[in-house]
C-alpha cells in the first residue's frame, strides 16, 4: 500500500468513527466535539482529493464559524435540569429501530450503487494541486456566481441577526 | 500520483450520508438535527470533490465551494430560528412544538 492510501485510511477512519460517535452519544456537547473531529477528517480527505483550497475554506468555515455558532446555540437554549439546576445536555431519542434500519438500508443501497456504477474504473487521471485554476476560474468564468454567493451570505447574515433579535 | 480510487471517497460519503440521515431521524433535539443536516451536506460535498478529482474542468469543485457557502447561511438562519423557537416554547425538542391555533 502506498503512503497516500494509508493516509486516506487513517483520515477516513477518523471521519467515520467520529460520525458514528456523533450518532452514538446523547450528550449535545460531545456531539459538537465529535462533529469537530469529523470536519477535521473531512478537510484531510479534501486535501487527498487535491482540493486544498476547499479544505482550508472548510476548516475556516466549519471549525471557526459553524461550530462556534452551534456552541452558542447550545448555551443560549439551555434546559435547566430540575434535579441539579445545571444545563441539561442529554437529548432524548425516538425509537431506535426505525431510524437505524432506514440509515443502514440507505448506506447499503448507496454502497451497492456506487460499487456497481459504470464510472468507477474508466476515468482519466489528473493529479496535483489546482489552486491556480480555482482562483482564475472563480474570478473569470464563475465571477457572477461568486459575487452572488457573497451577496447571498451578506443577506443571510443580516437576516439571521434580524430573526434572532428580540421582537416585542 | 493519484493512487486513491474514486470509489473509496464514495464509500466514505455514503457512510457519512447514512449517519446524517440516522441522526436526523433519531434525535429529538433541534440542534442535533441540524448537525445531521450538516453531515448530509458534507457527504454530498465529498462526492463532488471526489469526482472533480478526475475532471479537468473541475465543475464539481466550484459547485462544492458554493455548497459550502449555502450550508453556512442555512446554519446561521436555522440557529436564529431555533433561538426564537426557544423564546416562545422554552424547549427545542421537535415533538414539543404545538400550535396554539
Amino acid at each position: 500500500m502506498s503512503p497516500l492510501v494509508i493516509a486516506f485510511l487513517v483520515l477516513a477512519l477518523l471521519t467515520c468513527g467520529s460520525a458514528l460517535a456523533m450518532l452514538w452519544t446523547k450528550n449535545l456537547l460531545h456531539a459538537a466535539l465529535a462533529m469537530f473531529l469529523t470536519m477535521l477528517g473531512l478537510a484531510g480527505l479534501y486535501v487527498l482529493a487535491f482540493a486544498d483550497m476547499l479544505a482550508v475554506a472548510h476548516l475556516l468555515v466549519y471549525v471557526g464559524g459553524v461550530l462556534i455558532l452551534i456552541l452558542f446555540g447550545i448555551m443560549l437554549t439551555n434546559q435547566t435540569d430540575p434535579a441539579t439546576g445545571k444545563n441539561h445536555l442529554m437529548t432524548r431519542e425516538s425509537n431506535r429501530l426505525l431510524p437505524i434500519s432506514v440509515g443502514l438500508s440507505f448506506f447499503l443501497g448507496l454502497f451497492w450503487v456506487f460499487t456497481k456504477g459504470p464510472w468507477v474504473n474508466n476515468l482519466p487521471v489528473t493529479g496535483g494541486s489546482k489552486l491556480r485554476e480555482v482562483g482564475l476560474g472563480l474570478l473569470t468564468e464563475y465571477a457572477f456566481p461568486f459575487e452572488l454567493a457573497g451577496v447571498f451570505l451578506l443577506i443571510a447574515l443580516i437576516g439571521a441577526t434580524f430573526v434572532a433579535k428580540k421582537h416585542d | 500520483m493519484t493512487d486513491i480510487p474514486v470509489i473509496y471517497f464514495l464509500w466514505v460519503s455514503a457512510f457519512l450520508f447514512a449517519m446524517g440521515l440516522t441522526i436526523l431521524l433519531l434525535k429529538k433535539n433541534t440542534i442535533f438535527v441540524l448537525m445531521g443536516i450538516e453531515l448530509i451536506l458534507n457527504a454530498a460535498n465529498l462526492n463532488l470533490v471526489a469526482f472533480s478529482k478526475n475532471d479537468p474542468s473541475m465543475q464539481g469543485l466550484y459547485l462544492s465551494i458554493f455548497v459550502l457557502v449555502v450550508g453556512v447561511c442555512e446554519m446561521a438562519i436555522a440557529l436564529a430560528i431555533i433561538l426564537q423557537v426557544y423564546r416562545n416554547y422554552r424547549a427545542i425538542e421537535v415533538d414539543q412544538f404545538k400550535s396554539e391555533y
